[in-house]
């Protein structure tokens, strides 16, 4: 597995906007319409966090009422740095299941599926990017428990 | 029924015995156990916008987005105060879409909470997405439902 390795917000920002087109909806941000400020400010928010994994960028989001769970995305449709990432937030986060919620048709989608993510629901124009409302889908994947205790 | 918005005297309506986060948060029979009630924090900005109906509930429109023009909504009823949900939930909704002018309200669901879905789809309510384990409640991960509401005009 490849080396990944934590961005700090600003990093993280400008990061995102290197890569605007396949970033959109990456974890609810959009940096195509959001300035590094806003996206700086958004991160924050969120209590995310952002990695990188070669030119790949990953994030993760606790769900703040399942301890187990998290929010995950990717900018690639390369399935390999996901599911690195996966075994990584399942090692040190002790996730056992993941969520991700990724505009429908985005490249992203491919890396989910390959991932072995199945999608449980469409959110019904959740999000306005070019002209017209969109939906998102919602992707999910249990992962192995990796909690001995 | 009309909503107001929040006064610092309205503080003891923003807790309350149900599951927090939920869309429509209604006095569990059986709170668990060991865990403090639910609240939502006082308004601080304009990135919430936090109503009230006096003595009974509170309707939080959350996670404000102008750009998407959607919101998550929360509302809070008291115990004692069920029987103003039907219309309390039109309100809200009815507040959402043309006060607030948005395009898309959604919110969170447990069943294992036993909400009444009948009252979710009267007020225009469907159910988008179920995640599996997404919410931990007495002891053990449950499921957890994505309700949304678009409004076509």
């Amino acid at each position: 597995m490849t080396e990944i390795q934590l961005l700090d917000t600003a990093a993280a920002a400008s990061a995102l906007t290197a890569v605007p087109g396949s970033a959109r909806g990456f974890l609810g941000v959009d940096p195509v319409t959001q300035n590094h400020a806003l996206l700086v400010r958004e991160l924050t928010r969120l209590g995310a966090q952002v990695f990188r994994t070669g030119d790949t960028l990953l994030g993760y989001l606790p769900n703040e009422v399942q301890p187990r769970q998290a929010y995950v995305a990717s900018t690639s449709p390369d399935p390999e740095p996901l599911r690195g990432f996966l075994d990584f937030l399942g090692t040190y986060q002790r996730c056992t299941s993941f969520v991700a919620l990724v505009p429908a048709d985005s490249p992203p989608v491919v890396a989910l599926r390959d991932c072995g993510f199945t999608q449980v629901g469409t959110l019904r124009e959740h999000r306005y990017q070019s002209g017209a409302y969109q939906d998102v889908s919602v992707y999910f994947v249990r992962g192995e428990d990796t909690c001995r205790s | 029924m009309t909503l107001r918005g929040y006064r610092s005297a309205d503080l003891p309506l923003l807790s309350g015995p149900w599951l927090a986060g939920e869309l429509l948060g209604l006095p569990l029979e059986q709170p668990p156990a060991m865990v403090a009630p639910a609240a939502v924090e006082a308004p601080k900005d304009n990135t919430v916008e936090l109503c009230v109906l006096p003595g009974a509930a509170f309707v939080c429109f959350t996670e404000l987005d102008w750009v998407h023009r959607r919101a998550r909504l929360e509302i809070g009823v008291q115990p004692g105060a069920e029987d103003v949900v039907t219309a309390l939930l039109k309100t809200a909704v009815s507040h959402g879409f043309r006060v607030l002018n948005l395009h898309r309200l959604y919110g969170w669901v447990t069943p294992a909470a036993a909400v009444p879905v009948a009252l979710l789809q009267d007020a225009g309510f469907s159910c988008e997405a179920t995640i599996p384990a997404g919410r931990w409640i007495a002891g053990r991960p449950v499921d957890r439902q994505i309700w949304g509401a678009v409004r076509h005009d």
